[in-house]
């Protein structure tokens, strides 16, 4: 009987638990890109400032990069059928931020870039 | 970890930077090869043939060596070299191979919309000529409107703009050498044209571009067009060569469907036939009008990664360099082609294809027999 307690005390202890983790911290913004020669699908992402965003990168073929200009954000894409990348950030303030393959993958390599748009967040449009 | 940084007024406080735990989020966490897959500044492709063309004796050429260099002065300017030896040996004035400088061009990249380039580039027409690595394409041999129609590789020295418009769009706008009208043949068209950047002559330049829509996952569109005028050793001659094409790419799941229709225009060819017909005694017997389009299915037959990734594919070409003659000259019907070609694409690797095919050739010749051919290929990309 104490031990039944015990358990459902603590089962109880750890959904309340999870449900204050799960407010504290509210799961990202998934977005889905595709890699593939010589493009990402899609090349133009908008996201709101404060908001928390998880890119989750794949390929189509061979391996690629994932570089946000100018900054030290860097990641390979695995190859096809060899997984993904995620990368998660939680843009601060409003600009434009051009992401790039930054991992050589063919004769067109230099066109594949896409750009970041980073908007007003959702309280400082509503005032 | 990912440090936040104030660098151009960047504001990101990345939370991590990781590849994805498998556990946390229930997905394929990267396999420890492929994270570790890398290239440096040196990167390239090959191309290993076995050709059997029918009532011929079997071929196995090295057809590709190509190596790929890359350096970066800054985030903003970059070189980029393609060095190309085909057919594995070289020997001077013998048509046994050749070393061909494909690229060498520095990118000046100003914003994502406006990119200047200059140097060896690549013309930017058609699904094949800037996408040409092996594991891209299915078939041993790149498609034959790819060959005669588009003659790719298509390079030459040149300077232009490139970048990525709003909504989905991009494009390329270059000015290059133009062609040299002397070397154009009845069977191949313009393939023999390029100056190849080699001391070209460019008192006339060329014009080309490309439009490419790239908004709908997996579908790509893309419209191309050349002009130029060609007769720098002729100057009594008015040879302008026009070249225009549309592509398309979709893919689905397993499904990737191709097109792409392209057409020559050669102006004032009947002049240059009977200018070098005097010169070397053979007309070349050059059409005004040289057209060809393709469609191919591609299914992919296992998909659960390599070494479990097998593709097939069927492609229909329809190819004429004979396809409108100038006045007084007739088609020669052999170069009026059509082609099945029927194969299957295995993936060790995703950057490693061994290919076999099957080539279903015809003409339209009642004396000439297009030849079929069965093709063994091994490309890899590194």
């Amino acid at each position: 009987m104490r031990l039944r307690l015990l358990a459902a005390t603590m089962a109880g202890v750890g959904i309340v638990g999870a449900g204050v983790l799960a407010r504290q911290q509210p799961a990202p913004r998934v977005i889905h890109i595709t890699a593939e020669r010589f493009s990402f699908t899609p090349s133009e992402i908008a996201v709101r400032a404060g908001e928390e965003v998880e890119l989750r990168i794949e390929s189509e073929d061979t391996a690629h990069g994932f570089h946000l200009v100018d900054t030290e954000v860097s990641a390979v894409v695995p190859k096809r059928g060899k997984g993904e990348v995620s990368v998660r950030f939680k843009p601060e303030g409003p600009g434009r931020y051009v992401f790039e393959c930054n991992r050589m993958c063919g004769a067109g390599h230099d066109f594949m870039r896409g750009v970041l748009i980073v908007t007003e967040p959702v309280d400082a449009e509503s005032r | 970890m990912f440090k936040t940084t104030n660098r151009h007024h960047l504001a990101l406080t990345a939370a991590a930077i990781l590849l994805c735990p498998a556990v946390s989020l229930g997905q394929t966490a990267p396999t420890s090869d492929a994270a570790a897959s890398h290239t440096g500044p040196l990167s390239g492709y090959m191309d290993f043939h076995f050709n059997k063309d029918e009532a011929q004796d079997g071929v196995v050429d090295f057809h590709r060596f190509v190596l790929l260099f890359n350096h970066s002065f800054s985030s903003r300017i970059r070189f980029v070299g393609e060095l190309e030896i085909e057919h594995a040996f070289v020997e001077g004035l013998e048509e046994s191979g050749e070393v061909e400088l494909e690229q060498a061009y520095i990118d000046f990249l100003i914003t994502r919309g406006f990119n200047l380039r200059a140097g060896m580039v690549l013309v930017p027409l058609g699904i094949i000529n800037e996408r040409h690595e092996p594991p891209v394409y299915n078939g041993v041999e790149r498609p034959f409107v790819d060959t005669v129609i588009i003659p790719t590789t298509w390079f030459d020295a040149g300077a232009g703009l490139h970048g990525e418009l709003r909504h989905g769009f991009r494009y390329r706008a270059y000015v290059m050498a133009p062609l040299n009208s002397l070397e154009f043949t009845a069977a191949e068209g313009i393939r023999h044209g390029p100056q190849k950047g080699s001391r070209a002559n460019v008192r006339n330049v060329a014009f080309t571009g490309r439009l490419e829509y790239l908004g709908v996952r997996g579908l790509v569109l893309g419209a191309g067009g050349w002009r130029g005028k060609s007769t720098f050793a002729l100057p009594r001659l008015d040879t302008t060569v026009s070249v225009g094409e549309v592509d398309a790419r979709y893919r689905r799941k397993r499904l990737e469907l191709r097109g792409q229709f392209a057409r020559v225009g050669i102006s004032d060819a009947a002049n240059l036939n009977d200018a070098v017909g005097r010169l070397t005694g053979v007309s070349p017997n050059v059409a005004e009008g040289l057209q060809g389009f393709y469609g191919e299915a591609a299914y992919r037959i296992r998909d659960q990664g390599s070494p479990r990734d097998l593709v097939g594919f069927v492609r229909y070409e329809n190819f004429d360099t004979q396809h409108r003659m100038p006045a007084g000259f007739l088609p020669l019907k052999e170069f009026d082609r059509d082609a099945w070609v029927f194969g299957v694409t295995y993936y060790p690797d995703p950057d490693v294809a061994v290919k076999v095919d099957y080539v279903r050739q015809r003409n339209q010749s009642p004396i000439l027999k297009a030849p079929n051919s069965f093709n063994i290929g091994l490309g890899w990309w590194f």
